[in-house]
């Protein structure tokens, strides 16, 4: 009888085993998630350019279903002066305090064409929804999906409209001097988690 | 009356020179200097997680300043990781073993030997202004660090 359990309990913890390092193992193989990432913002007018640069966000793909997540830190973008961050930051514009991340929630809409397994670049559709000061908007941009071996990078450039998401400058010198479209540049490098 | 006119253009001027100086000081102000500026807050990085798991929402109010010049902490805690950003500066993950998120440090181009002086499995305290705290993101389906940048290490 105790023999029997013994067996039972031996089979049994084999069996949890094996079912958790398939799952892991399944993980481990479909979600790529971002080591290092850049985000610049570049405003131009005929007053001036400016450009924002935020090193902090986080982001992961998800290889087999094409689920693209991104998380950006709002306060970790980056100006050349200081009067400009406060600008950024402050609740007329961006209000980082009660809004502190931006995210995108979406997919490579033509996983079809991006092979994971084999080295190259890869042009992908991503679409979905971006949220900006709690204000989500429906996106669909082009980037690139370079490929060498276990590691990933991902490239893109598109623009965004601030007053699709509430941010807009309608005095002052911020009204003047920033762009009502900017331009977002991204760079991320990816490895298997 | 020309006494008047005289002080009137005094004033005027003054004035000018004033709202100028003030106007040319805001348009160069320069950055905070997070290292030379007074810690607001010490603490681990444990206790961190911990607020922020809490209540995101307080803890956001806690640390978070509404022109970006957010609380400057200390936090002491394991080196589980040292990497390098896109802009060439180090990044030192503070994490306890078995955690399930923890305090990521952006050192400066001037602070990075001092980063890159660290070993795995240290204890330190790290120096630097919050820019983000910890939550679970069910989309990501992983929990975010804390990030600290302009971080130095505290001797």
């Amino acid at each position: 009888m105790i023999r029997k359990m013994k067996t039972t309990k031996i089979l049994l913890t084999a069996l949890i085993t094996i079912v958790f390092s398939m799952t892991a193992f399944s993980q481990a193989g479909d979600r790529l998630v971002s080591s290092k990432s850049h985000i610049k913002f570049f405003s131009t007018t005929p007053a001036e350019d400016i450009e924002a640069n935020n090193y902090t966000s986080t982001s992961t793909i998800n290889t087999s279903n094409g689920n693209v997540v991104f998380t950006v830190p709002m306060q970790g973008f980056e100006f050349p002066k200081a009067l400009m961050q406060r600008h950024f930051n402050n609740s007329d514009f961006l209000d980082t305090k009660q809004f502190p991340n931006a995210r995108f929630v979406g997919k490579i809409a033509n996983l079809d064409q991006v092979d994971f397994s084999a080295n190259g670049t890869y042009n992908a559709q991503v679409e979905g929804e971006m949220t900006i000061k709690g204000v989500t908007k429906p996106i669909r941009e082009n980037g690139t999906i370079t490929v060498n071996g276990n590691s990933f990078e991902i490239n893109s450039k598109f623009n965004l409209t601030l007053a699709d998401y509430g941010v807009e400058f309608v005095r002052g010198k911020p009204a003047s001097n920033i762009a009502k479209t900017v331009e977002v540049t991204f760079v991320g490098e990816y490895q298997k988690q | 009356m020309k006494k008047l006119l005289k002080i009137v253009a005094i004033l005027a001027v003054a004035g000018l020179l004033i709202g100028g100086g003030v106007g040319l000081y805001m348009f160069f102000m320069p950055h905070r200097d997070v290292q030379k500026s007074p810690t607001d807050y010490t603490l681990t990085s444990s206790e961190l997680v911990a607020e922020y798991l809490n209540d995101f929402d307080q803890a956001n109010q806690k640390y978070l300043s509404e022109d970006g010049n957010s609380k400057i902490i200390e936090v002491t805690g394991t080196v589980a990781s040292i990497t390098e950003d896109y802009n060439g500066q180090k990044v030192v993950l503070l994490k306890e073993p078995g955690q399930v998120a923890g305090v990521s440090c952006t050192f400066m181009h001037e602070t990075n030997p001092n980063a890159t002086a660290l070993n795995i499995g240290q204890t330190v305290t790290i120096k630097g202004v919050i820019r983000s705290g910890v939550f679970y993101d069910p989309d990501l389906e992983m929990h975010l660090n804390a990030v600290i940048e302009k971080s130095d290490v505290v001797l």
